[in-house]
């Protein structure tokens, strides 16, 4: 068994990485892996902590979670072909129609 | 069990957590879109892995089923509809990378110091293992599923049944955001 301090930094780091890698790309569809990329670090938190207190609701509520984000990938990417069809472009830095 | 095998499986954690990390920097940081999602499945895989080790088998294999069987393969689908060389001398990252980089430092090294407090403290190298009359409901190798669904539909059936509808809606608005238009 793993101590939890080692899974709340390996998903600390996952979350870091998620966080720089919305941050700094360019690329939409880039930043939406990244956004799973931080559902999946709270996911290994919440399975951490349904372990060390017992009970099944964080496996329960990691289920949840995964199911949303699922819901969110679809709709996401439904937006990104919606976007490159008007649009032309998938890079967020030309994505500024509401720029004025 | 054969103590090589047993002093690798103290660590399996870890070997899967690194490797998670390691194919999230590979998501982040590969040029080629698709070099990409091969990084973001293997991070998936591999945090897949880290459940069976934390003993939740079920979301393990739900998590392969979910993500690397469907979001990896709808992530392909559209880097393969859309055409990336297009973009190609537009240059990989935003033009506020150096400062995004720096703030994103900036959390992890507050984050960091609260770890540092934590690290060497009491309790520090417990492993996670339950107490005898908290374990009951969650037998672990055996009867994950059986938890998990216990869970689910006695406990928590109302936030299952919204996630049920809010499937739905996506699955709905999904297919009226992605149609071609017709005025």
């Amino acid at each position: 068994m793993p101590s939890m301090n080692a899974v709340l930094f390996i998903s600390f780091l996952l979350f870091s990485v998620g966080v720089a890698g919305v941050l700094i790309r360019r690329n939409v569809l880039i930043i939406l892996m990244c956004v799973e990329l931080m559902l999946n670090a709270a996911n290994l938190n919440l399975v951490a902590f349904a372990r060390h207190s017992g009970t099944v609701a964080g496996q329960a509520f990691a289920l949840l979670v995964m199911g949303l984000a699922a819901a969110e990938v679809s709709i996401g990417l439904a937006l990104v072909v919606a976007l490159y069809r008007k649009k032309d472009t998938i890079q967020v830095d030309q994505i500024n129609l509401l720029k004025g | 069990m054969d103590p090589l095998l047993a002093s690798i499986g103290q660590y399996l954690f870890h070997i899967f957590g690194l490797m998670a990390v390691a194919g999230a920097l590979a998501l982040v940081f590969s040029k080629n879109a698709i070099h990409s999602i091969v990084g973001f499945l293997l991070s998936m895989l591999a945090v897949a892995g880290c459940y069976l080790t934390l003993s939740a088998e079920f979301l393990a294999v739900a998590q392969l089923l979910v993500y690397a069987g469907g979001i990896v393969v709808l992530f392909l689908f559209v880097v393969m509809l859309v055409e990336m060389t297009k973009f190609k001398e537009k240059g990989l990252f935003q033009s506020q990378a150096k400062w995004a980089v720096a703030a994103v430092l900036a959390g992890a090294v507050v984050i960091l110091s609260v770890f540092w407090s934590t690290w060497f403290g009491p309790g520090a190298s417990q492993a996670l293992t339950l107490g005898p009359e908290l374990g009951q409901g969650l037998d672990m190798a055996t009867q994950n599923a059986q938890a998990i669904s216990r869970g689910l539909y006695a406990g928590y059936l109302l936030p299952f049944e919204i996630l049920s509808v809010i499937l739905l809606v996506a699955l709905v608005g999904a297919v009226v955001l992605a149609k071609t238009e017709r005025v």
